[in-house]
């Protein structure tokens, strides 16, 4: 079966006062399907610009990355942005809902973008808000929602299009121990589920419940261990 | 899609509001602009058709009431006009300074007179009373600012004098009349006193009748089609004389506004820039504000083109609901502004300068509209050209 991910040689060098600094530096990575993956390391190391090239929002400096066997240099903007409504959901640090909308529109958000009838797209936003156990505060306002709500949101939110594989920066990083292990619950039911994860964390508890883990120093992968959670 | 541009645009109240004010003033003056631009001919020559006199006929070089020249030895002039077989209606019109005395009172009132034919006029329209009678001698019509000033009403007697001894500071040749009717003159100045009386009897109360004097000749053909037609012949039958149709006075008279036109143009840009300018910064700066979460929209998978649509609703959004709030505010000021513009000495009061039309109201809003989507399509391109992973990393950070 196709990988989601397949990276050979993946760098990604940024230039700053006038000098190349690599971000993310030959990296060669495959991610099949059903895996939970988190990508763990010190700051600075490449973790998030790993995830961002893994996610088609940035473009490789050298290397190769196949999404689900498509080469991302070789998409132009309009293909890698459906490949990511369709195919990937993104979950971020801050959330980023949009305050103006409920938790039920901002998951219908990506769903409308789809192109998803109104009807279908509000009963599966209502769906997954009760899935990630929001069930009655589907009219509710961002500013409305704890921290953990707001990224239960999110997580519905990536969810909508029914994407082959999440991929999500420091998803508990704004939260509290006792939310944070909710946010934990829900990746390890999403993970039964059979969606595939790709997770940057700090977290040990997160990279503790994974599959497989990848460690990052200097921008190359220097332990890459898969454990049986079975 | 417009709930969400309009929530957007809600979550600053004080600041859109502000900015809707000032694209609510930016629209009424752009309003204000284009009636004006276009407002003063149109009404003129609205006036100037509104008994369906199509040919006005002037001493040589003149307009009508442009000078005090008369035409004279008319009357075989108007027996030709009202012989031509496309003539329908001939109306001489001869303009003269009467003098009444108010009942009881030692003081005179000056009056503009004009000398008509009653059944051929194209110059007043009846409020009450009834109309000079066709060989209405001793009967005269008047405007409600001299009825009021000679103290007068319908079926009053007045006398009215053709000239004064200036030696005497006295009247001459004063003769009584019948106040037959008070009207509306169509093309009297704000508060004019003026009086109407038969051609004839003007002349001799002048002391003009050996003359036979008029001032200019209203002329009304069966056609507008065939009216250029009949300009021309009357011009060649009769050169001495300046014939010309109600499109080529309204030609002239665009002339003489060219100044007021280039006012308008000028002013009516000017609010348009400054319109762009509000816009432009208002929805830059929500841009700005929102740099994350646009990033992190594109990152979901919302495409270019959506987000584009989004800010350049909110743009218009804002150029919707300030522009209609600035037609209320610019019908109400050009409101206000055409009494105070009419009301200068020598200009017909029921002229606009002003004139609400809905090619005006149409031209206003596409051009107010044009410029909301111009102003919403830096800021929307900005977006959407967002460098997204570096932005959620300086998010994040």
């Amino acid at each position: 079966m196709t990988p989601v991910f397949a990276a050979q040689g993946l760098a990604r060098h940024y230039r700053s006062n006038g000098q190349t600094v690599p971000a993310v530096n030959g990296v060669d990575l495959t991610v099949e399907r059903g895996e939970y993956v988190v990508i763990v390391g010190p700051s600075g190391c490449g973790k998030s610009t790993l995830l961002h090239l893994l996610g088609g929002i940035d473009q490789p400096t050298a290397g190769t990355l196949e999404i689900l066997g498509r080469p991302v240099t070789a998409l132009r903007d309009r293909e890698l942005t459906s490949l990511r409504l369709r195919e990937v959901g993104f979950v971020f640090q801050r959330f980023h809902l949009l305050p103006v909308l409920s938790a039920k529109e901002n998951v219908m958000l990506p769903l409308a973008e789809a192109g998803v009838p109104r009807a279908a797209r509000t009963a599966r936003a209502t769906e997954l808000l009760a899935y990630v156990g929001l069930a009655g505060r589907e009219h509710h306002r961002p500013t409305q929602l704890s921290g953990g709500e707001m990224q239960r949101v999110a997580i519905a939110r990536a969810l909508a299009n029914e994407p082959t594989v999440i991929l999500a920066d420091e998803p508990t990083g704004e939260l509290d121990a006792a939310t944070g292990q909710a946010i934990l619950d829900l990746f390890r039911r999403l993970h039964a589920d059979g969606t595939t994860l790709v997770i940057v964390t700090h977290d040990a508890h997160l990279a503790d419940q994974a599959t497989r883990r990848v460690e990052l120093l200097d921008g190359r992968v220097v332990a890459d261990q898969s454990r049986d959670r079975g | 899609m417009l709930g969400l541009a309009w929530r957007n645009l809600a979550r600053h109240p004080l600041r859109t509001g502000l900015t809707l004010l000032g694209v609510a003033v930016t629209a009424a003056m752009l309003l204000d602009m284009v009636m004006l631009g276009g407002g003063l001919d149109r009404s003129f020559g609205e006036l100037l058709l509104t008994r369906g006199y199509q040919i006005r006929i002037a001493p040589k070089g003149t307009m009508p009431f442009d000078s005090e020249a008369a035409i004279t030895q008319a009357s075989p002039l108007i027996a030709a006009l009202r012989a031509h077989p496309e003539v329908e209606s001939v109306g001489p019109v001869l303009g003269a300074t009467l003098y009444g005395r108010p009942r009881g009172a030692d003081s005179l009132v000056t009056l503009v007179a004009y000398g008509i034919d009653p059944q051929d006029q194209g110059l007043y329209r009846l409020v009450r009373g009834r109309d000079l009678q066709p060989d209405g001698t001793g009967q005269v019509v008047v405007s409600a600012e001299a009825a009021a000033a000679l103290g007068v009403a319908v079926g009053d007697s007045v006398r009215l004098a053709g000239g004064l001894d200036p030696l005497a500071a006295r009247t001459v040749e004063v003769h009584p009349f019948e106040v037959r009717a008070v009207v509306e003159w169509l093309y009297d100045f704000q508060g004019q006193r003026s009086a109407g009386l038969p051609l004839p009897a003007l002349q001799r109360l002048t002391g003009t009748a050996d003359r036979d004097p008029v001032s200019f000749v209203m002329v009304r053909v069966a056609h507008d089609g065939a009216v250029p037609g009949v300009a021309t012949a009357l011009t060649e039958a009769h050169p001495s004389v300046e014939v010309s149709s109600v499109t080529d006075l309204m030609r002239q008279f665009r002339d003489r506004l060219l100044y007021f036109r280039q006012l308008s143009y000028i002013l009516g840009t000017i609010s348009l820039v400054v319109a762009a300018l509000l816009l432009g910064t208002l929805v830059t700066v929500t841009v700005n504000e929102r740099l994350g979460e646009i990033a992190a929209l594109r990152a979901i998978g919302i495409r270019r083109s959506t987000i584009v649509s989004h800010i350049v609703l909110e743009s218009t959004a804002l150029t919707v609901v300030g522009g209609a709030a600035g037609a209320v505010l610019g019908l109400v000021t050009a409101r206000y502004l055409d009494t105070i513009l009419t009301a200068f000495p020598g200009l017909p009061a029921s002229v606009s300068f002003f004139v609400a039309r809905p090619d005006a109201l149409s031209v206003a809003a596409a051009l107010l509209l044009g410029t909301g989507l111009l102003a919403g399509v830096y800021p929307a391109w900005r977006a959407a050209r967002l460098p997204l992973a570096s932005t959620l990393h300086e998010e994040a950070t």
